[in-house]
């Protein structure tokens, strides 16, 4: 309606913002008709009223940081395996500028190099002298740590490089309680920071979330079913939403794993299963040395052996190049390499557990190492996730909802058109008022299509408190334009407009920041609502009721003018 | 609303400070005795929905009777079954990962139009944390703009107590009506902590910026700040309306919850605002400027 004012209305630059914003609004939301799809807009929709489900899941894990007796966690970490007990004859702290600590150990039981390797303690030796076995390992604290808790809390635990430290990360449940409890039964405990507090935390590292989220993502999406966001709410929750797909399917995808196979090269182009996804215990991050990208894994203890056999059938031990391992995901290839000379010797009379794939020496091997690392975690996550809320709405449940929704909406506009009237009895306050409100509406819902957010239930919960508050700032402009009962002289009126906008500008103020919480602690549902609140506020206040106080005057002027 | 607006104006310039204050203060203080009871016997101020202590919400439509359905799903911890039209809504309590996909999937083939929710009770307990903290803090930053904007102790203490107990007086009576705290409605008591502000800062800006006597920058503030709690109010009543009896008309309609309940509560958080502002606040502020008519224009 602003259009059709005179030039004075047209020339001024904020109304002129306004109708440039409420183009643009039209433009993004692209309302349109056909005749055989009815009505439709570019905006985009919540599962609530789309239709479809959502799986909510939090990581669960610890990062600690901590100190042990190198002696006492060697020797318990071997007393475990041998089931005897196991007595520290020597510990050789690491030298200046080193980090390989020497630990000797002795025990009556017997052990096997091989029992080692399996607890990645393969830098190590073993001697048997009358009924003592005695155990000289090479090794870091780091490892110890990493290995102790790992083989206690049966999962897996990675350490990594921090400033001042090493932080651990253990991949499952483990309560503070728990963990002090480990630590301690080694002669260790956790270290505190400078405040005292104990450097133990309920989570996992961002990089692992962010992983796991990859991860999810890629198994989901290569389904080939429609698009499915995977997002991360704060550093401990993924949520997954599935559009158009019922909760009892959503469930089975998530938790299905992809099938992830490891084969060896026969004769010619024949391969032959060596292990699947489960025999792979482990996947590290992949690194750089001796010039080569590489994804390192371990194998469980059937894992190792299978792969033994397999080698040690083909021929792999002998000519490594025309029997190549492959593996597969989900049947399609997606990595193939011989074993190095050296593992090929090796495995020939020791299982291997601990892996390295190599990728190439260039950056797009680093990126292949890293595709990689996602691809050997098909079978599993590296955290476990348990399930912490979900949700469907059918497609056509959200049909009616989005249609009572747009009926509710505007019956309350004419509702508040009704009282407005009342109040006013004119159409001239009414028709401006109304309009305006109309416009704050479509500004949001432009802004919405713009940055293509998802229109839900509680955004649209936003949306009505916007118009509610939209109209009492309207009403508050009025009446101090029309203090007297009249519109007053300009000058009178421009500083009836700024004290009206002082008390807009004060209530606007409050209600962003009483809103501003739910947008930072980022909690589901709410967040949409608090957003909505917050970008519907600011246009109302900076574009849209600016142009109303413009429009009151001209309308009123004129009819003033025309009594 | 005119005669409304002319009695109310009456009241307050026919009684003094210490009357106007006495009822709102009353109605505060029974809506903290309501709190307190709830709080003893639950361990919460408000009761707490399947949202907040985890659980699971599933709806449907169905011809079905009630009792028919309670023995139906009885194996599954259910806890509620209601039902308003053709439409039935079921709670259950938490249960393990596979009961609880063998119920979804039971219900997805038998039933159409159907609404899941499930929340655990770990994720529950976080997001009570969350909304409290989410509300704490929302009220301290409303506090301290208030503080801000009228850098003055008492008319601000006025604004922010009347918002308080607009809030405290919704919250009472979500306990009465059984109305339980959802996201929704905390989102609803957030929206109130806005809209109640919105006409206090009004009334309060008038009174101390403006001349003119007390009793009259009251009533002329007092007409904009009842038009404006009477379009809100009226918005309101048509989404509560919508929301919740549209099934009336077709029984096959279900009704938005999250709507429906912040609706509600946003209605009597409004009826106490008219309440707390033009008599609570306007009484405190009245006192305050007969006090101190130095810092004041008259």
């Amino acid at each position: 309606m602003s259009e059709e004012k005179p030039k004075s209305l047209l020339s001024d630059w904020r109304v002129r913002i306004f109708i440039i914003a409420l183009l643009l609004s039209l433009v993004a939301i692209q309302p349109w008709y056909s005749t055989d799809e009815g009505f439709d807009t570019n905006l985009d929709y919540g599962l609530d009223l789309e239709g479809g489900s959502w799986l909510q899941v939090s990581l669960q894990g610890a990062v600690i940081q901590a100190n042990v007796d190198s002696g006492m966690t060697a020797s318990a970490l071997v007393e475990n395996i041998v089931g005897s007990p196991v007595e520290v004859v020597n510990v050789i702290p690491p030298s200046e500028g080193q980090s390989t600590t020497t630990i000797s150990l002795k025990t009556q039981a017997s052990v096997t190099q091989s029992q080692l390797n399996q607890l990645g303690l393969s830098d190590s030796s073993v001697s048997r002298e009358g009924n003592l076995s005695e155990i000289t390992l090479y090794t870091t604290e780091q490892q110890l740590i990493a290995t102790y808790l790992s083989e206690e809390l049966n999962a897996e635990v990675i350490p990594y490089a921090v400033p001042g430290g090493v932080e651990y990360e253990i991949r499952t449940k483990a309560e503070q309680e728990n963990v002090e409890n480990l630590l301690s039964d080694v002669g260790g405990f956790l270290l505190t920071d400078e405040n005292g507090d104990k450097l133990y935390r309920e989570g996992v590292r961002t990089e692992t979330r962010d992983l796991t989220k990859e991860i999810l993502s890629e198994k989901l999406n290569a389904l080939g079913l429609k698009d499915i966001p995977v997002r991360t709410v704060g550093d401990e929750y993924i949520l997954m939403d599935f559009a158009g797909i019922d909760l009892t399917t959503a469930k089975e995808i998530a938790q299905k794993p992809g099938k992830f196979e490891i084969r060896m090269q026969t004769e010619g182009n024949n391969t032959k299963h060596v292990l699947y996804g489960d025999d792979i215990s482990s996947v590290g991050v992949p690194s750089r040395h001796d010039g080569q990208w590489y994804t390192p894994f371990k194998l469980t203890l059937d894992g190792a052996n299978a792969l033994q056999e397999a080698a040690i059938e083909a021929g792999a031990v002998n000519d490594p190049n025309s029997h190549w391992l492959y593996m597969y995901l989900d049947d399609e290839e997606v990595y193939g390499a011989p074993l190095s000379p050296s593992a090929a010797s090796r495995i020939r009379t020791n299982p291997i557990y601990s892996w390295e794939a190599s990728t190439g020496a260039d950056n797009e091997s680093k990126a292949q190492a890293e595709q990689l690392q996602i691809h050997l975690r098909a079978g599993a996550l590296p955290v476990n996730v348990k399930l912490m809320g979900s949700g469907q709405v059918d497609a056509s449940l959200g049909d009616q909802f989005k249609m009572q929704a747009i009926i509710a909406g505007l019956l309350s506009m004419l509702a508040v058109a009704g009282v407005v009237f009342r109040r006013y009895g004119k159409k001239q306050i009414l028709v401006p008022m109304v309009a305006t409100s109309v416009s704050e509406v479509l500004m949001i819902l432009g802004f919405a299509a713009a940055v293509g957010w998802q229109l839900d239930l509680p955004s649209i919960a936003g949306i009505i408190a916007v118009i509610g508050t939209g109209i009492d700032h309207l009403v508050i402009i009025t009446d101090e334009v029309l203090y007297e009962g009249k519109l007053p002289p300009t000058k009178v009126y421009l500083s009836r407009i700024a004290r009206a906008f002082s008390i807009i500008f004060a209530a606007a103020a409050t209600t962003i920041i009483a809103m501003s919480p739910l947008v930072v602690m980022g909690f589901g549902a709410l967040k949409g609502f608090a957003i909505t609140t917050i970008v519907g506020v600011l246009i109302g206040v900076l574009i849209a009721r600016p142009v109303y106080g413009k429009v009151i005057k001209e309308v009123l002027q004129e009819k003033g003018e025309g009594q | 609303m005119a005669l409304f607006i002319d009695k109310l104006e009456n009241f307050i310039k026919s009684h003094n400070e210490r009357q106007l204050v006495t009822i709102p203060l009353a109605v505060f203080a029974i809506a903290l005795l309501i709190m307190v009871f709830v709080y003893s016997t639950s361990g919460s101020p408000v009761n707490l929905g399947m949202e907040f202590k985890g659980g699971t919400m599933i709806s449907f439509q169905t011809d079905d009777p009630i009792e028919k359905l309670e023995a139906d799903y009885s194996a599954y911890s259910l806890a509620d079954v209601r039902k308003t039209g053709q439409r039935a809504v079921l709670q259950f309590g938490p249960m393990e990962n596979d009961e609880q996909l063998e119920l979804e999937k039971k219900i997805t083939s038998a039933y159409s139009f159907v609404e899941i929710r499930q929340v655990g009770a770990v994720y529950g307990k976080d997001l009570q944390v969350q909304a409290l903290q989410a509300v704490v803090l929302s009220f301290i930053g409303m506090a301290i703009v208030v503080f801000l904007i009228f850098r003055s102790t008492i008319p601000s203490l006025a604004v922010v107590l009347s918002a308080f107990s607009d809030i405290s007086i919704a919250a009472a009576f979500m306990n009465i009506t059984g109305i339980e705290l959802s996201l929704g409605t905390v989102a609803a008591l957030l929206m109130l902590i806005g809209y109640s502000v919105d006409s206090d800062i009004l009334l309060t800006t008038r009174v101390l910026k403006r001349r003119g006597s007390a009793n009259e920058k009251i009533s002329l503030a007092m007409h904009t700040g009842i038009t404006m709690t009477t379009t809100t109010l009226a918005a309101l009543v048509v989404m509560y309306i919508v929301s919740t009896y549209s099934y009336v008309l077709t029984s096959t309609v279900s009704q938005i919850n999250l709507l429906s309940d912040i609706s509600i509560v946003l209605i009597f958080g409004l009826l106490a605002d008219l309440m707390n502002t033009w008599l609570l606040n306007t009484g405190i502020l009245r006192w305050y400027v007969n006090k101190n008519p130095k810092g004041v224009k008259t």
